[in-house]
Order: structure tokens, then C-alpha cells, then sequence
């Protein structure tokens, strides 16, 4: 494994452990996820070029994909948060009672 | 034999007059309600030519004058059919008319506006003529109606009373419902016999008649008070007391009465339509006398003891006799008239006070009002050789000794002694006994208009009975022999609804008042009819069309079926699948930490 990848796989590994430990803001956690998604971005399109997986070179592209549609999602949930509670803080979702 | 005709129109010209004097200036008059007992006083003279000369000879006469107009194939005619019916009707129908004008001239006297009333009763007279003398369906139809309005604006003479308002209101629509039946008829008859006169439809008639004799009965339920239709008769009594008097007892509620009769041969013919109106009349006459049992306005009392004759008079259509039918009708009236003339002299001598409760002692302080109540109640109740027994008591003979049904007749003999008991009780509450009313009273009853009027109807309510059984033609066969049992049945139930009220009241005089029994609830509220008829219905329609349209169109329809069930039913399933709190942080922290820790304890494990 050379370098590229273990640097890649640690940016990987940082915002996993960034989204899942959060403070006080919600959105920090989307972050992390976005974050998350550019670094398996990244490493795809690497390994794909770098070993000519032809045929896999259309993967990168739905990953942003539903990348997007998952964020949008997540955006929507925090807007919903947000227009209950005013802000967006992780200590209010404990109130959500249905 | 010319006299005949131009004596009837002579007569009834006459009461037209001071109709058409409304527009001069004698109507203005303080003299006009003179002017119109005089012209109706004359009339009954002159209207008693035509009949004295129908009683001698037997004649009959079908006056058709004016040729209306031509429907079709139809003729529409005015014509007046003067036979055995009219020719005796109008002449005793004219002679309480007189008498009841001058009454209404003594009780009305302080009324600003005495000449329309007496206006109003002339018009009702002349329709109620126009109705009696109709030789075709369409001039029978327009004196109904015309009695029917004239009962409205009589009714609701005082109209600032809001219960005077709805009793009128009350009296057009019931008269409506039966209204709906004789046009029935009126169609029935235009469309199978091509014909609205009398003579046609006798002649032509031979085919199944249930149709048209149905809606005739359904006329006569609703304009005479019929049970189904009967409530508002005793909400009329709203009416100033000549007008209870005038029309609903002697002459309008006899209309639908009179209308039977006069359809006699085709009734004859039908034993289904017999049926029914005998069970019809029998359950009337039942009915309201339980009614009137314990109502405790001297009018009502009186307007019950109306409905119940009327009922009687249907049974003896049912069973077949519509000349007997018809002397009660001529007898019914002269004592019931008077009946209320008496009521209204009690009323106004202690000063408008209605209740029998507050009644009492009026036998030493109204000598002659006293004695005018005892014999119009003996003559109502059938006492022997007064005015009610020559049709009351051949009614029930006859009655007992024809092949009918039983239950209806044994209904016909317990509403007879309930008579007794109700007449017992206006009598003992209203003139027996110490005086229960307050001691600041105007009783006079000096007035010569009074005295005539009410002597006038007591010399009818003892003699006529005679005289008119023993003047008019023979009909049918009344029935001779009979068993001692049957004979005395009608004087025997009688004397027990006398005794029997009588020591009921000297017995309860001194107790204390018991809290009202089921039984007596029924009868004092009308056997609860006028309270579901007049507010379930109404109430249940109104709240079924609200429900449909607010409840099951705008609420279920547009907002519950698709939207908030959708809502709801995710709610409900969220709530119920999901046990988690929503400790978010917590959740990825432990995540964290068990991939940390398996991560780790992998990388040694090799």
C-alpha cells in the first residue's frame, strides 16, 4: 500500500471520526459526511486510473451521485430541525418525541 | 217551485253585500258589525224558504249558471247543487252564524278593529257556502281553500302573539298535507272520468275507486282533525273564542266531514275505504278524548271534545251512514257553538283567565252562562231527548248493531263515556265548588247581545234535535229492534263516565298533589305527538343534512381519507417500530469506539 492511499484512507478515517463525534452542531456532522464522500471520491478515481479499470471509470460519477441526493437529504432533515428549534444543536434532537 | 232558486241566490247574494260595502264609507262605520249580523240573520230567513219548501216536496235543484270555462273536453261551470245536504246545512249553518256575530259583537266590543273581523267572518261564511253548495270538484276546491285562508287570518287575528302565529301557521299546513289528497283525487278523477261534477263521477264511475276515495280521506283527515293530522285543532284555540266558536267547531272542521258525505255512493261501493276510515274515525275519537282529559284550558277542553265528535261523525261513515253523519253534523253544531259562547262569557267575565284551576263558584255568580254549560254539556254528552241524543244515540245503535269491527267499536264506547267524564269536569271545575280566582273580577253577564245570542243556541241545543229529525226525509233505515244490552249501551257507559268523574273529583279535592303519573303525562301532552312530529323530525333532518354536508364532504371527503390518514397511520407506525431516544451522539460515539476497539484487537491478532 503506498502512500497515496494510506494519506487518502487517513482523510478517509478523520472525517468518519469527526462525524461521529460531534459537539454541538448538527451541521459539523454533514461536513464530515461531504468529507467523507470526497476522500472515497478521491481514492476511487486514483485506483481506477491507476490500474486502468476502464470499465469502473463510471463509478466515480454515481458515487457523486448519490452523494448528492444523500446530502440533499441530510440537508433536509437539518432544515426541519432548524425550523423547529431556530438552530441546528444536537441537544435539542433529544426533545423529538413522535 | 220558482221560488226555490231565486230565494237561495237571493240568500246567498246577501251575504255578499256587506262585502262589497268594505269600499264605501259604512265600513268605517261604528254600525257595520250590525249591518253584517242583520244581513246575515236575513239570509238565514230567506234561506229558510228554499228549505221548508225542499222538506215539503223533496225536491232538489242544480243551479248552473255562469259557463266558467272549457278545458279540453272538460266543462267548468258554476253551480250550485242544492239537495238534501245544502238545502238543510246552510239554514242551520246561517242561524249559529247569526248568533255567534252577535256574541262576537259583546266580546269584540273593545277591539279597534272589529269591523275586519267581522269582515273576516263573512268571508269565511261565504266560502264555507261556496263549499256546501259546490256541485263540481273545482268550486268545492275554492270554498275549501277559501276556509282554510280565512282560518289563517282568524287564527292569527292577534298577531302579536307569537303562539297566535304559529297555531295559524300550524292549522295552513296541516290543511296542506290534506290538501295534497284531494288534489290527488281531483287528478284521479280528471283523468280516468274526464269529470269534476258530482252527477259525472256517480254516473261513470265502476272501476277500482281506492285511489281517489283514499285521497278524499286524506283531505278529510287533515281539514277535520283527523288523528295524524290532528294538532292544529286545539292550537287554533289561539283564535279569539267567536272564532273557535265559528269555525272550528260547528263549521269549517265539518268540511272535511261534509266532503265524505258527499261522495256517499262511491263510498258505498268500497269496503276497504270503509275500513279505513271507520278505524281512522275510532282511534280519533279515542285519542283526543284521552287528550282531553287533563288539559287544563277551558278552550282546549272544548276543542278536544270537538275533534272527538268529528272522529265519531268519520265512524259513521265507516260504517255506512252518511245521513246519520250528517245530523250530527247539524246537531254538533248548535251545542258545540254554544259551548264555546259559554266558555268565552266565563273568559271574559274574569277578566281573559283561561285555566279551569283558577275557575271556580261561577254557578250562584253566572246564573244563565251556568245553566247554558249544563245543558250544552248534557246535549254533548247524548242525555236522552235533548239535541245530541237524535244523532249521537242512533250513531251508536247503529254502530252497535252492524256487522263491523268489534275494536273499533268498543273504542267508540269508552271515548262516549270519556265525554261524560271530560263535560263532568269543565262543569265541576268551573262552576262548583268555592270561587278560585282573584277577588278583583268584572263578572257581568247583562248584556242583551250576550243573552240573546246564547238563548238563541239553547232553544236550538234542546228543541232541534226534534224538530229537524222528525221534519227531514226518511233515509236509510235505522234499526228497530235490538236487544235491551245493545239499546241502553250508549246512556249506560254514559251515566258510568258521569258517576265515575264525579266521585274522582269529590274524592281528590283534598289530597295533596302526587307527582304525575306516566298515564297522566301521556294525555296532558297530547300523547307526545305534537312533540315528536313538530321537533324529531324537523331536528333529525336538519342534523342529517349538516352532518352530510360539513362532516362527510368537507372534513372525511377532502381532508381525512387521503392526507391526514396518511399522516396518522406513518405517525402511529413510526412511534410503535421505533424504541430509540434519539441520543445521536451517544450512538456514534459508541460506534466509534467499537470499530476503534475491533480495529485494534484485530491489528495483534495477526
Amino acid at each position: 500500500m503506498s502512500m497515496v492511499y494510506i494519506n487518502i484512507f487517513l482523510a478517509f478515517i478523520l472525517s468518519l471520526m469527526g462525524m461521529l463525534v460531534y459537539r454541538s452542531h448538527l451541521m459539523s456532522s454533514l461536513l464530515c459526511l461531504e468529507g467523507m464522500m470526497l476522500s472515497l471520491f478521491v481514492m476511487m478515481s486514483v485506483t481506477i486510473l491507476n490500474n486502468h479499470l476502464t470499465l469502473a471509470s463510471m463509478m466515480p460519477i454515481v458515487l457523486l451521485v448519490f452523494a448528492a441526493c444523500e446530502a440533499a437529504l441530510g440537508l433536509s432533515l437539518l432544515v426541519m430541525v432548524s425550523n423547529t428549534y431556530g438552530t441546528d444543536h444536537v441537544q435539542n434532537l433529544n426533545l423529538l418525541q413522535c | 217551485m220558482n221560488m226555490f232558486a231565486s230565494c237561495m241566490i237571493t240568500a246567498l247574494i246577501l251575504l255578499t253585500l256587506p262585502i262589497i260595502m268594505t269600499s264605501t264609507k259604512l265600513y268605517k262605520d261604528k254600525l257595520y258589525p250590525y249591518y253584517v249580523k242583520t244581513a246575515t240573520s236575513h239570509a238565514f230567513m230567506i234561506s229558510m224558504i228554499p228549505a221548508m219548501m225542499f222538506i215539503y216536496s223533496g225536491q232538489e235543484m242544480v243551479i248552473s249558471n255562469w259557463h266558467w270555462m272549457t278545458i279540453q273536453t272538460m266543462k267548468l261551470s258554476m253551480s250550485f247543487k242544492l239537495d238534501y245536504f245544502s238545502m238543510i246545512f246552510v239554514p242551520v249553518a246561517l242561524f249559529v252564524t247569526w248568533s255567534i256575530m252577535e256574541f262576537s259583537m259583546w266580546y269584540m266590543h273593545s277591539d279597534p278593529y272589529i269591523n275586519r273581523f267581522f269582515k273576516y267572518l263573512l268571508m269565511f261564511l261565504i266560502t264555507m257556502m261556496i263549499l256546501v253548495t259546490a256541485n263540481n270538484m273545482f268550486q268545492l276546491f275554492i270554498g275549501w281553500e277559501g276556509v282554510g285562508i280565512m282560518s289563517f287570518l282568524l287564527i292569527g287575528w292577534w298577531y302579536g302573539r307569537t303562539d297566535a302565529n304559529t297555531a295559524a301557521l300550524q292549522a295552513i299546513l296541516y290543511n296542506r298535507i290534506g290538501d295534497v289528497g284531494f288534489i290527488m283525487a281531483m287528478a284521479w278523477f280528471l283523468l280516468h272520468l274526464n269529470a269534476w261534477d258530482l252527477q259525472q263521477i256517480f254516473m261513470s264511475a265502476n272501476d277500482n275507486l281506492n285511489l281517489p276515495l283514499f285521497g278524499l280521506l286524506l283531505a278529510a283527515t287533515g281539514k277535520s282533525a283527523q288523528f295524524g293530522l290532528h294538532p292544529w285543532l286545539p292550537s287554533a284555540m289561539e283564535g279569539p273564542t267567536p272564532v273557535s266558536a265559528l269555525l272550528h267547531s260547528s263549521t269549517m272542521v265539518v268540511a272535511g266531514v261534509f266532503l265524505l258525505i258527499r261522495f256517499h255512493p262511491l263510498m258505498e261501493q268500497n269496503p276497504t275505504i270503509q275500513t279505513l276510515t271507520l278505524c281512522l274515525g275510532a282511534v280519533t275519537t279515542l285519542f283526543t278524548a284521552i287528550c282531553a282529559l287533563t288539559q287544563n284550558d277551558i278552550k282546549k277542553i272544548v276543542a278536544f271534545s270537538t275533534s272527538s265528535q268529528l272522529g265519531l261523525m268519520i265512524v259513521t261513515i265507516g260504517i255506512n251512514q252518511p245521513y246519520l253523519a250528517f245530523l250530527h253534523i247539524c246537531t254538533h253544531a248548535f251545542f258545540k257553538a254554544m259551548l264555546f259562547m259559554c266558555s268565552g262569557s266565563i273568559i271574559h267575565s274574569l277578566n281573559d283567565e283561561q285555566d279551569i284551576r283558577k275557575m271556580g263558584g261561577l254557578f250562584k255568580a253566572l246564573p244563565f252562562t251556568t245553566t247554558s254549560l249544563i245543558i250544552g254539556s248534557l246535549a254533548l254528552t247524548g242525555m236522552p231527548f235533548l239535541t245530541g241524543f237524535y244523532s249521537k244515540d242512533l250513531i251508536i245503535e247503529t254502530a252497535n248493531t252492524s256487522n263491523t269491527n268489534a275494536w273499533a267499536l268498543l273504542i267508540t264506547l269508552i271515548a262516549t263515556s270519556m265525554t261524560a267524564a271530560y263535560s263532568t269536569r269543565i262543569l265541576f271545575f268551573a262552576l262548583l265548588g268555592q270561587p278560585r280566582f282573584t277577588p278583583i273580577i268584572s263578572i257581568n253577564e247583562n248584556n242583551p247581545y250576550l243573552i240573546n245570542s246564547i238563548k238563541r243556541l239553547l232553544l236550538g241545543s234542546v228543541f232541534a234535535g226534534y224538530v229537524i229529525s222528525h221534519s227531514i226525509t226518511p233515509t236509510t233505515i235505522p234499526q228497530m229492534t235490538m236487544p235491551h244490552h245493545l239499546k241502553m249501551a250508549a246512556l249506560a257507559v254514559t251515566i258510568l263516565g258521569f258517576i265515575l268523574a264525579l266521585e274522582l273529583n269529590l274524592t281528590m279535592q283534598g289530597l295533596k298533589f302526587n307527582h304525575s303519573s306516566h298515564y297522566f303525562k301521556f294525555s296532558n301532552l297530547l300523547g307526545y305527538y305534537p312533540t315528536i312530529m313538530h321537533r324529531l323530525a324537523p331536528k333529525t333532518s336538519l342534523f342529517m343534512s349538516q352532518k352530510s354536508a360539513s362532516m362527510l364532504l368537507d372534513h372525511i371527503w377532502l381532508e381525512s381519507v387521503l392526507p391526514k390518514s396518511i399522516a396518522f397511520f406513518q405517525m402511529k407506525s413510526s412511534t410503535l417500530v421505533s424504541n430509540q431516544k434519539g441520543l445521536i451522539k451517544l450512538y456514534f460515539f459508541s460506534f466509534m469506539i467499537t470499530m476503534a476497539l475491533s480495529l485494534s484487537i484485530l491489528n495483534y491478532h495477526v
